[in-house]
């Protein structure tokens, strides 16, 4: 069911799904970074030099109890760089094929959600879960309202969700079931319009499937649940990439951790794009090497819409984008420096490519113009609790707003919650 | 990261571009003396313009070429040089840079400036358009819909409330023209006009009702005049109009999720 008015820009880049299945690849290294904003205080699980199972936790997190962070493939670990007040900054694994799979005991009732909670955090699969309002991993105790499980992907050179899903179905469909019994309301699954991901056999009772156009950005969940679930205080939902619910039901049926996710690796400075299936914090000058144009170029995890520069795959992304750098550097006078520093936020002037760049749904003007002027309460309104940096990129994309939207919209979420305005 | 296409200067580029036919038809039509008050008009709105971004670093932007052009196009004529500069200025200034420049502020800057000559020098003629300068609006709103600088909603909505005029009786033999010229270069304006679905359809049928009614019962006054009055107050209720579309999109979101 798709509403009349919704509309987005179809952007080129889809990764085409290849005859051959995604060759497996795991880098030689792999790496989780933090920066000091992400106040990432740890205890640490292993010293420098174990050697330690894919799968198995690394760290435990100090701020919510029982959250750990478990290793991606098996390995010795290279570095672990805490900084002041234990923040993680650096943990960083050398691969040892040999050092085998760490295996989680799966609970005996799939339908207990004391049992489902305490296997997704030891074994680190929570940190997969988002939870809306302000988009943080959610707290241990947290109970979701919803769950919106994406199987839908419409950034530009995304891999496609169906593609990570195929011959898994049976375990996607079980980590539904056990999501089931984790929200207190209701379970969905965004998909493409016309897919066909769960075959008749696999049904999932209590699941509500949405069916949207793969146009950008019908495949962020910020717009889901704000069409069909708005998040606000107390009444948290989440949202979860499909393939890490397939994960979940993996997990459930064998005790081991998926070890491995679909990333495409695609953008201006790509000869081919590449669709691997590759480990979390995998390398990607490893993933990128022969397949980059000659010449300089930058790598972004996540699309080039929304993705951060960066050397290892962050732990959210599913795609990096290699793109040629811009080289002119602005023409440097202090007159134009001061027009450029002066009168800013840049005025949005209303088109309709505006208007698709939020769906067609959300009143963008006003919601933007909110945005712009710091008015915290007129954006919640409008339903902005519901989103997140990301569900701005495409309009920073269009206006070439400045500075970008999806900036402005993630420091006026920290103050709404800092301030508790909501 | 990549960067897209759509800031403030490729609107009013396209703008410009979209209203292209009419100008080039009104500057054959009136041949040097056009070019002469667009020459004019450019330069008393650029000068202004710079003395913004000398004064208060305010970037300038093409929109003022719009504001030109519609001024050049619809002033009353044979006004004196200070009358002209007076009101051009208190347009420009008071209308668009002192609300920070076009994309901030409220009203058209053209429309007030065309208002104060309305009421400030009553007794200069308004200009009589040419017939086919109506003809061109037409592939005008065409090219700004499909490029998505000018609204549909607004110009669908305002045909169909002219229509509905049009069988209660209304002729618009005498303002048809000034009604679609006014309608591309000042109801039109993103910037000016409502910003929201309802709103637009709403802000159009205001201005095309307003028209209609101008047309049948104001009949003192010139063509020209009625419409840019009718643009003045649809776009004054613009925001309210916004504003009562987003409260029942509120309400509908309301009682659909509790």
């Amino acid at each position: 069911m798709s509403a009349f008015w919704t509309t987005g820009l179809p952007l080129q880049g889809r990764v085409a799904d290849a005859a051959s299945a995604p060759e497996r690849v795991i880098t030689a290294e792999a790496t989780l970074t933090a920066t000091a904003r992400d106040d990432l205080r740890v205890e640490p699980l292993v010293s420098e030099g174990d050697t330690v199972a894919q799968g198995a936790p690394l760290l435990r997190l100090r701020r919510a109890h029982g959250l750990v962070i478990t290793a991606p493939m098996p390995g010795r670990i290279a570095h672990l760089d805490l900084g002041p007040g234990q923040r993680l900054e650096r943990i960083e694994l050398f691969h040892e094929p040999d050092a085998g799979r760490h295996r989680h005991e799966p609970p005996g009732d799939e339908t207990d959600a004391a049992a489902l909670r305490a296997l997704l955090q030891t074994s680190g699969l929570w940190r997969s879960l988002r939870s809306r309002p302000f988009g943080h991993v959610p707290a241990p105790d947290e109970r979701p309202a919803a769950i919106f499980v994406m199987a839908l992907d419409t950034r530009p050179g995304a891999p496609s969700p169906a593609t990570a899903l195929a011959g898994d179905e049976a375990a996607f469909a079980r980590g539904l079931r056990a999501l089931g019994a984790l929200a207190s309301e209701a379970v969905f699954l965004c998909q493409e319009q016309g897919a066909d991901l769960l075959p008749a056999s696999e049904a999932v009772q209590g699941l509500r499937i949405l069916e949207s156009k793969a146009v950008h950005p019908w495949g962020l969940a910020g717009l889901q649940i704000h069409r069909n679930f708005p998040a606000a205080p107390g009444r948290p939902v989440w949202d979860v990439a499909a393939e890490d619910v397939t994960a979940l039901g993996e997990l459930l049926g064998t005790g081991y951790l998926r070890d491995t996710r679909l990333v495409s690796v695609t953008g201006s400075a790509m000869r081919t794009p590449v669709l691997v299936r590759c480990q979390p914090w995998a390398d990607l000058r490893g993933l990128a090497q022969g397949h980059v144009r000659p010449g300089p170029h930058v790598i972004l995890s996540g699309s080039a819409l929304d993705g951060r520069k960066a050397r290892w795959l962050r732990p959210g992304d599913r795609q990096a984008a290699v793109l040629t750098p811009e080289d002119h550097a602005p023409v440097d006078h202090w007159f134009l420096r001061a027009l450029r520093g002066a009168s800013r936020p840049l005025p949005l002037i209303p088109s309709a490519a505006l208007d698709r760049a939020l769906g067609g749904e959300i009143p963008a003007v006003p919601l933007l113009r909110a945005l712009s002027a710091g008015d915290a309460e007129g954006l919640i309104r409008l339903g902005a609790l519901s989103l997140l940096a990301e569900d701005l990129a495409l309009a920073d994309y269009v206006t070439r707003a400045e500075p970008r939207l999806s900036r402005m919209l993630d420091s006026l979420l920290e103050r709404i919650e800092a301030e508790g305005i909501a | 990261m990549i960067r897209g296409l759509w800031d403030r200067e490729t609107v009013a580029m396209m703008l410009l571009i979209a209203i292209f036919p009419v100008v080039a038809l009104w500057v054959m039509a009136e041949g040097l003396e056009a070019v002469a008050r667009l020459l004019f008009f450019l330069v008393v709105a650029g000068v202004w313009h710079v003395i913004w971004m000398l004064a208060r670093a305010q970037p300038p932007s093409i929109a003022g070429a719009m504001t030109a052009i519609c001024l050049a196009m619809l002033a009353p004529r044979e006004l004196g040089l200070v009358a002209l500069l007076l009101s051009t200025s208190f347009g420009v200034v008071m209308a668009e840079l002192a609300f920070g420049g076009w994309g901030r502020n409220v009203l058209n800057p053209a429309t007030v400036t065309l208002a104060f000559m309305g009421f400030g020098y009553p007794v200069a003629p308004w200009p009589d358009l040419a017939v086919q300068l109506g003809w061109a609006a037409a592939p005008a709103a065409l090219i700004g819909m499909a490029t998505g600088v000018i609204a549909a909603p607004l110009v669908v909505s305002t045909v169909l409330a002219l229509a509905v005029g049009a069988v209660l009786g209304v002729d618009y033999a005498e303002t048809g023209t000034a009604v679609a010229v006014v309608l591309v270069l000042l109801v039109c304006d993103p910037v000016a006009s409502a910003a929201t679905r309802l709103g637009r359809w709403l802000n159009g049928a205001l201005f095309g009702a307003l028209a209609a009614a101008f047309t049948a019962h104001w009949s003192g006054a010139a063509p020209v005049q009625a419409m840019v009055s009718a643009a003045l107050l649809a776009s004054l209720a613009a925001p309210l109009l916004d504003e009562l579309s987003i409260a029942l999109w509120v309400r509908r979101r309301r009682k659909r999720f509790g």
